[in-house]
């Protein structure tokens, strides 16, 4: 295989990357012209043969996702960009709009004309001020060059871009919880089914879209899906970005193939543990993956199957990681905190399951642990996120996904580390 | 139709509805708090999980529609679906539930008004654990006022959320919502929106724990203390059915009765309290008899006789003055007594409210002015021009028992007769003109059928006992009617009554209080 070379992020370090001119120069916007004489239902083809699978965290398949609209669409078709990257851990849809937001839009462009919609939406976090900010002056650069509006490039397609600061709740970026977020109601997740491509924003069809898929379209539309299926393994190929952080000598965001291997990605991309250490595990995914233990690491690729295979996940790509001077209890309890922060408190397991757990492992740390506590541990994550069983999919026992979201990080720590687990509990508790 | 099987039980379901739907018409519970049938879905509970045969997961069983599959996809060659509610997976999972819902909730049944009717508890009992595992510190919260009439106490909420979306669905008026996030969640107000419509009453009903109470109520009694009579409200013509609880004779709440031809779920306070009002009422407990400014008291037999001398005496000029707030059968017997002309007071209007969910409160404040109507054909339009006009000497009053300002021309009538006869129990400005005042039954004491503003006649049954020498306003008319008549027609019961009224009015035909049972009967067969 001959030498990667970054492609969605190929020119973040370039004066005034981020501006129109600078991106036409570089090319940019001729995917849209030549999706624009396409007929879009050929643009969702070639986006299926590309395999190309959403960077948001589930990796479900974009052109699949697209093919669940209705086909015969009486009411307005939305698609909804998801910048409300709030894992722990991720930080690589910033990058892209700090720095290519051109390309983000352009991609956009492309996916809403293929699915025929007239009206997108970008529902960036609100913590993201700043890039907001930069939004909207993109936003305005395109309406004038005549990329967005009516009669887009002379074509007749037409379509308004509006930006929409969420109030920084982690669940709004669950599709359904943001499109609730965006309807201007509590960001709760829905029921599903339906899913959103059939009742979505205001009831009408909606595709959500991870901003870092939706940045791949233009290239593979130029370069064309065979192109980008050549790029790491076959059933979840492409560049990938790779967010490194936590005990390691230059954090940053990577473009690597999908399938990078995550020694690669720790020891070269990001220099290494850091002031010499050990490394002693790895959350792969962001906080809501389970946590790898080193000598599991240093084995695996980082793509959507090989994680899955070792009882992990992708997810945002977010690799977080720790050296041996980390308490793993201490950790875990900082991860169960966060999310009995963001729980948004619908499901009965969810709501009062991280409280639960928050209050046990607070209880440890303080010295009050117990004998029975382990295996409480290990009943209360199955009993919110439901038996974890990666060959039957997932077995979840909430309305979304944030209940998993919680239980395998937590039940991994205490599985893969029990000894430091046990070493917090008083010794005439276990003797007990 | 989906053909089904839900444990052993076999049986053809409409499409579309959903798996607990399906178990609940079938009697078949699954235990569950957020659904209720005429509130969205939310699923958030998670306590209706069942096992789906082919679905790897426990599925929420408020959000599983049954569809038809392929012929060859039937599951044991016949089934559309197959769900068992009974597998360790889904008892476990139950217990979890209870467990979760249990870790801050304060145990205090002993003391809380929902005991001996709260899911919660009877869950725990059916479904939950013996004992629990938490060993951290509970959640302690302040109870809080959510309006005028109800508080809510935070530390038994689970979060169902019924509350909310009645707010929303139902009334329209959206004062609830959940305030805050995860653990932190609760039910709560704006501070300048109140609680306050007159259908808030129902999300204490509708709560399915003990977080939602009525101030009305709160620590006045025990569930199991309580008797409960289904019966028709009274404080408008649309006719909600409800369940009045009492003790000892005295009435401590009312909730809503199920019926989906009348009121669906729900009641409005007007009614709900409207109880309390007769609380206070000056009785009337004896005959009485004028004797000058004051009243005399008198034996029955006495009153009965000398009323129908009265009557007599007047030559035919005695007009009758029926009641939209009595029963049918009290209005037709004063109407085959008077056997001449017959009229009402003015009727008692108010706003007439309906919400989103299509729940009425009629304009018309009398529960039986249809049936009066139906009743007594051929009401005198112009009541004070037509008794002048016949030259009326005395009236015989059904009194409604409500005081009411009564105009000039009423006041002139009332001052010119020779005579008044008033059946009442109440002591009303109207009784207090009369020279006979003959003590009936209030309103939850009384018997006999109504019939509501859509044509549905329903039984008002009796929650309480007849006060002192009190008899019952059809026995009262009978017995006048009988010294008055040489032909005594001794009715034994309420029953009797009623097939002589179908004689007359061919739309009451047939009609008994067994057939009208809890639900009513849509007259003329016409479903309403």
């Amino acid at each position: 295989m001959s030498a990667f070379k970054p492609v969605l992020t190929q020119h973040i370090h370039q004066q005034d990357c981020h501006t129109l001119p600078f991106y036409q120069s570089e090319g940019g916007y001729s995917a849209l012209e030549k999706v624009l004489t396409m007929d879009p239902e050929d643009v969702i083809d070639v986006v299926k043969n590309s395999n190309l699978r959403g960077r948001g965290g589930a990796g479900f398949p974009a052109g699949i996702k697209w093919g669940f609209l209705p086909k015969d669409m009486v009411k307005p078709t939305y698609l909804i960009n998801n910048a409300d990257e709030s894992e722990p851990g991720t930080f690589k849809d910033r990058l892209l709009i700090n720095k290519a937001p051109h390309q983000m839009l352009e991609g956009m462009l492309i996916a809403a004309y293929a699915i025929r919609c007239n009206l997108a939406f970008i529902y960036i976090r609100g913590e993201f001020y700043k890039e907001a900010e930069v939004l909207e002056k993109v936003l305005s650069e395109a309406y004038a060059a005549n990329l967005l509006g009516k009669n887009i490039l002379g074509s007749k397609y037409d379509l308004d871009v509006i930006v929409h600061r969420g109030a920084g709740a982690y669940i709004c970026g669950e599709e359904t919880a943001l499109i609730e977020s965006l309807e201007g109601k509590r960001g709760c997740p829905r029921l599903k089914p339906p899913f959103p491509a059939l009742e979505g924003y205001l009831k009408c069809p909606t595709i959500v879209n991870n901003v870092e898929t939706l940045s791949n379209l233009p290239h593979i539309i130029n370069q064309g899906a065979e192109w980008f299926r050549s790029i790491g393994p076959e059933k979840g190929p492409g560049p990938k970005l790779y967010c490194v952080s936590g005990c390691v000598n230059s954090p940053g965001v990577f473009e690597e193939p999908m399938g990078t291997s995550l020694k690669k990605l720790i020891y070269e991309n990001a220099g290494g543990i850091k002031n010499g250490n050990q490394l002693k595990a790895v959350l792969p995914g962001g906080s809501s993956s389970a946590i790898l233990t080193a000598e599991e690491a240093v084995v695996l690729n980082m793509d959507f199957d090989s994680l899955m295979d070792a009882k992990t996940m992708l997810g945002s790509a977010g690799i977080i990681v720790m050296d041996d001077t980390v308490d793993m209890v201490q950790a875990c309890l900082n991860i169960a905190r966060f999310y009995a922060h963001e729980s948004c408190g619908q499901c009965t397991p969810c709501r009062e399951g991280t409280t639960w757990l928050v209050k046990m492992l607070t209880r440890m740390v303080q010295g009050g642990g117990t004998a029975g506590d382990i295996k409480m541990l290990y009943e209360i994550t199955d009993n919110i996120g439901g038996l974890i069983d990666f060959s039957k999919g997932s077995f979840g026992k909430t309305i979304c996904p944030f209940g998993e979201a919680v239980a395998w990080p937590v039940r991994s720590f205490v599985e893969k580390f029990e000894a430091e687990f046990i070493n917090y509990i008083p010794q005439q508790e276990t003797v007990a | 139709m989906p053909f089904i099987k839900i444990d052993e039980k076999e049986f053809e379901v409409a499409k579309g509805i959903t798996v607990l739907q399906a178990a609940l018409a079938n009697g078949i519970e699954i235990p569950h708090y957020c659904f209720h049938p005429v509130l969205e879905v939310v699923g958030s509970c998670r306590m209706c999980l069942v096992q789906v045969e082919g679905m790897p997961k426990l599925q929420a069983s408020c959000n599983t529609s049954i569809g038809e599959v392929a012929l060859d996809k039937k599951l044991d060659g016949k089934y559309d679906m197959v769900v068992n509610t009974q597998t360790d997976a889904v008892k476990q999972e139950r217990k979890n539930i209870l467990e979760f819902l249990l870790l801050n909730h304060p145990l205090d049944c002993p003391v809380c008004d929902q005991a001996g009717e709260c899911y919660l508890q009877d869950y725990t009992f059916k479904y939950g654990n013996a004992h629990s595992r938490f060993k951290e510190e509970k959640r302690v919260r302040p109870s809080e006022s959510l309006g005028s009439n109800i508080v809510i106490n935070q530390d038994r909420c689970i979060l169902c959320s019924r509350c909310v979306r009645f707010t929303r669905e139902i009334s329209g008026t959206n004062e609830l919502f959940v305030q805050n996030r995860g653990y932190h969640s609760k039910v709560s107000i704006l501070k300048d929106k109140p609680l306050e419509n007159l259908m808030a009453g129902n999300v204490a009903d509708i709560c399915p724990v003990g977080a939602l109470l009525n101030t009305d109520y709160i620590h006045k009694n025990r569930f199991w203390n309580l008797d409960t009579i289904p019966s028709v409200c009274q404080d408008c013509s649309a006719g909600c059915n409800v369940d009045v609880f009492s003790q000892r004779d005295e009435i401590f709440r009312l909730t809503p009765r199920e019926n989906h031809d009348v009121n669906g779920y729900f009641m409005c306070d007007i009614g709900r309290y409207g109880f309390h009002r007769f609380e206070e009422i000056e009785r009337v407990n004896q005959p009485l008899v004028r004797n000058g400014k004051s009243f005399d008291v008198i034996d029955w037999a006495e009153a009965i006789q000398k009323t129908a001398d009265l009557i007599e005496q007047s030559n035919g000029k005695t007009a009758g003055i029926v009641s939209p707030f009595h029963t049918n059968e009290s209005n037709f017997l004063l109407g085959l007594m008077i056997n001449g002309m017959l009229g009402m007071l003015p009727a008692i209007q108010a706003e007439e409210i309906t919400y989103p969910s299509g729940f009425r409160i009629s304009a018309d404040r009398s529960p039986n002015q249809r049936g009066m109507n139906n009743i007594c054909g051929g009401l005198a339009e112009d009541l004070s021009s037509e008794i002048k006009t016949q030259a009326i000497r005395g009236l015989y009053i059904l009194d409604d028992g409500v005081d009411r300002e009564l105009d000039d021309a009423w006041k002139e009538i009332l001052a010119k007769m020779d005579f008044l006869i008033v059946q009442s129990y109440a002591m009303t400005d109207l009784a207090k003109l009369a020279h006979i005042v003959l003590p009936g039954l209030a309103p939850y004491e009384r018997e006999g059928t109504i019939t509501n503003d859509q044509d549905r006649i329903q039984w008002l049954r009796p929650s309480l006992s007849i006060k002192a020498e009190s008899k019952p306003d059809w026995e009262i008319l009978m017995l006048v009617n009988n010294a008055l008549n040489k032909k005594a027609e001794n009715f034994t019961g309420l029953d009797d009554v009623i097939i002589k009224m179908g004689e007359q009015f061919p739309n009451y035909s047939g009609i008994t209080l067994f057939k009208i049972a809890t639900q009513g009967i849509a007259l003329n067969g016409k479903k309403m």
